[in-house]
């Protein structure tokens, strides 16, 4: 089943009266529920923009070509005001960013609940369920932990367990392991695996790195604004 | 708990921020409890003057000048419009007087009885009596609650003016006004004293008994009393014949001007205090941009956002508003005891007063981090994500 279907995406960055960046020139992507795909592709490929776009943190353009098509979960995303989109993305998405990216005032369990109060859940049930991710991430005993005590690599399971803590329909990998030492990616990345593997999450990973890719389902590949390569990895290509 | 590690995150700037409303608020209690004092001290003078109309020889009382004469009640009585026509004299304390805020000390006195019930300006008797037919000759005195307080005299106990000894007999509620600081005399007796106070020249010419520094008119009911008191002037040149509004009106735009400039400093110390609200959230949105980026990533509205920033903001200002109140209280009570004792009571902070401050200490910060909240809403996540 298709939970995330983009066609004809198009995206230009206008940097100055006169210069301006084509990011995305015309992308067709389609993500299975269930799978973890992977985004691949050199620095100013467009890989970014595509999942800024996916995740619905930036709009498609609407004013060149054929009208763009985004659709989540059977839903069309491309006329939403933002306070949908928002909401959507507090309530059936879940990010992962390279550079963790917590609040840093707040303990982890706090910055798991944080996502939960953002989807509408009660403060206390926001806890109760921050908790329950943090365990499923393992680092219940580190939650009443701020970011500054943690490792790097316990802080991107603290936001791993922020982007599930909603029970989203898709997770948003950017460079989840980018900032971790080889151990410590193996870590985290043995962490995605497990998760989709063993709870059906979905998970979308924009990455340079080889090996996250290897460990996904699929790599879709960029350059230049378009994709160029669509293909099943060796994991799951049939032998 | 969040809210408070936020603002701790920077304690010196918070708390310079803190200081500064709090310097703000300060000023705004202690110079609103002036006014208040003043608008008390005009408030009592303006209900004194309801109703009726004082016509006094004005350079009496310590200035020089002929007094005016009983024998002239007559005539006043017989002025078109007076009704009931009372006879008093005034003059300042000079013994007990010190640096004052408000009226000087003085000593009056009336025939009891005199306004045949027509005086609506009565001030409640806290201890002893009031001064009755009787009392007429004797030496003793009804003191307000201020010279009661300053003299620290009870009802019983006696004090001394111009070498005569009262006994106090009654001692007054405290009104905020003239009250406070009057010495009533039985009339005759007021009579004496204010004679032994006239310049030997003025002193020689008239009788103790012949004395009045004011007639107290009450003009027949339906009376223009501008009118009324147009035709005393005219009947008698050198004096002032002062109504109710006439009152209001030499007396009120004066304090309305000073109760303006007083709040006026205290709300330009807010506005600073303001500004430097402003500043600070500013600040706190810059140094977390990418914070703010994350939230909104993650799900954050843009009116949680900007709600989560205008609480904090508010929260300065509360505490700059709590702290700013307490502190002007101090002030307030530490000032009133100091001056207590020479009859300088500056201020009168009410409740009102408080409760404002504050609540408009709350409003101030609240209202400050609305256009750094706002902006802080409007910045783009992916961007926010990004800025170092």
């Amino acid at each position: 089943m298709t939970i995330l279907e983009g066609r004809n995406l198009r995206k230009t960055y206008r940097l100055s009266r006169t210069n301006s960046v084509e990011a995305l020139r015309g992308v067709d992507v389609t993500i299975d529920s269930g799978e973890m795909v992977a985004i691949m592709g050199p620095s100013g490929s467009g890989k970014s923009t595509l999942m800024h776009v996916l995740g619905l943190l930036h709009q498609p353009d609407t004013n060149h070509g054929a009208p763009p098509e985004l659709a989540f979960a059977g839903r069309g995303m491309t006329d939403l005001a933002d306070n949908e989109r928002t909401r959507i993305r507090a309530t059936e998405m879940g990010f992962v960013f390279q550079a963790f990216n917590l609040v840093p005032t707040l303990t982890a369990v706090e910055n798991v609940a944080l996502a939960a109060e953002y989807a509408g859940t009660a403060r206390s049930a926001a806890r109760s369920a921050a908790l329950d991710a943090l365990g499923l991430v393992g680092l219940a005993e580190r939650a009443n932990h701020r970011p500054a005590e943690l490792s790097g690599g316990e802080q991107q399971r603290v936001a791993v367990a922020r982007a599930l803590v909603n029970r989203p329909k898709l997770v948003i990998g950017d460079e989840p392991t980018g900032n971790l030492d080889s151990a410590r990616s193996a870590d985290v990345l043995n962490l995605l695996r497990g998760l989709n593997r063993e709870m059906g999450h979905t998970f979308l990973i924009v990455t340079h790195d080889a090996e996250v890719g290897a460990a996904c389902d699929r790599i879709i590949g960029m350059r230049d604004g378009r994709v160029v390569s669509d293909g099943k990895t060796a994991r799951t290509a049939p032998q | 708990m969040r809210l408070l590690r936020n603002l701790a995150r920077r304690r010196l700037r918070t708390g310079l921020t803190i200081t500064g409303i709090t310097i703000g608020i300060w000023a705004l209690v202690v110079f609103s409890s002036m006014a208040n004092k003043v608008d008390a001290l005009v408030s009592g003078g303006s209900d004194y003057y309801a109703g009726k109309i004082v016509v006094s020889d004005g350079g009496f009382g310590g200035l020089g000048g002929q007094p005016m004469r009983l024998d002239q009640l007559d005539d006043v009585r017989a002025i078109d419009g007076a009704d009931v026509v009372m006879p008093a004299v005034t003059m300042i304390a000079s013994e007990i007087q010190g640096v004052s805020f408000g009226p000087p000390d003085q000593v009056f006195g009336a025939p009891a009885g005199a306004d045949e019930g027509r005086e609506t300006y009565v001030p409640q008797v806290a201890t002893g009596r009031s001064l009755t037919v009787e009392d007429e000759g004797d030496d003793v005195t009804v003191l307000g609650s201020s010279i009661a307080q300053k003299r620290g005299v009870a009802v019983g106990d006696t004090i001394s003016l111009q070498d005569h000894t009262f006994e106090v007999v009654g001692i007054l509620e405290p009104t905020l006004s003239t009250p406070d600081v009057t010495i009533a005399l039985p009339f005759s007796t007021a009579q004496v004293l204010v004679h032994e106070d006239l310049p030997s020249l003025v002193r020689d010419q008239v009788e103790p008994t012949e004395i009045v520094s004011q007639f107290v008119v009450f003009p027949a009911p339906g009376a223009d009393h501008d009118a009324v008191a147009d035709a005393i002037e005219a009947r008698f040149p050198d004096v002032t014949a002062l109504t109710g509004e006439g009152f209001d009106q030499s007396v009120g735009s004066s304090v309305a001007l000073f109760n303006s400039i007083i709040v006026g400093i205290g709300l330009v110390s807010l506005i600073v205090g303001g500004l430097s609200v402003i500043n600070t959230m500013a600040m706190s949105v810059a140094e977390r941009t990418r914070e703010i980026g994350i939230k909104r990533a993650i799900g954050a509205r843009r009116r949680r956002i900007i709600r989560e920033l205008m609480v904090e903001a508010g929260v300065i200002g509360a505490i700059g508003g709590v702290l700013g109140v307490a502190l002007g209280a101090l002030v307030v009570v530490l000032g009133n005891e100091a001056g207590r004792s020479s009859g300088t009571v500056l201020f009168e902070l009410t409740a009102g007063t408080a409760a404002f401050a504050f609540i408009f200490s709350t409003l101030l910060g609240t209202v400050a981090g609305i256009v750094p909240a706002w902006s802080a809403a409007r910045l783009d996540p992916v961007a926010a994500l990004r800025y170092e």
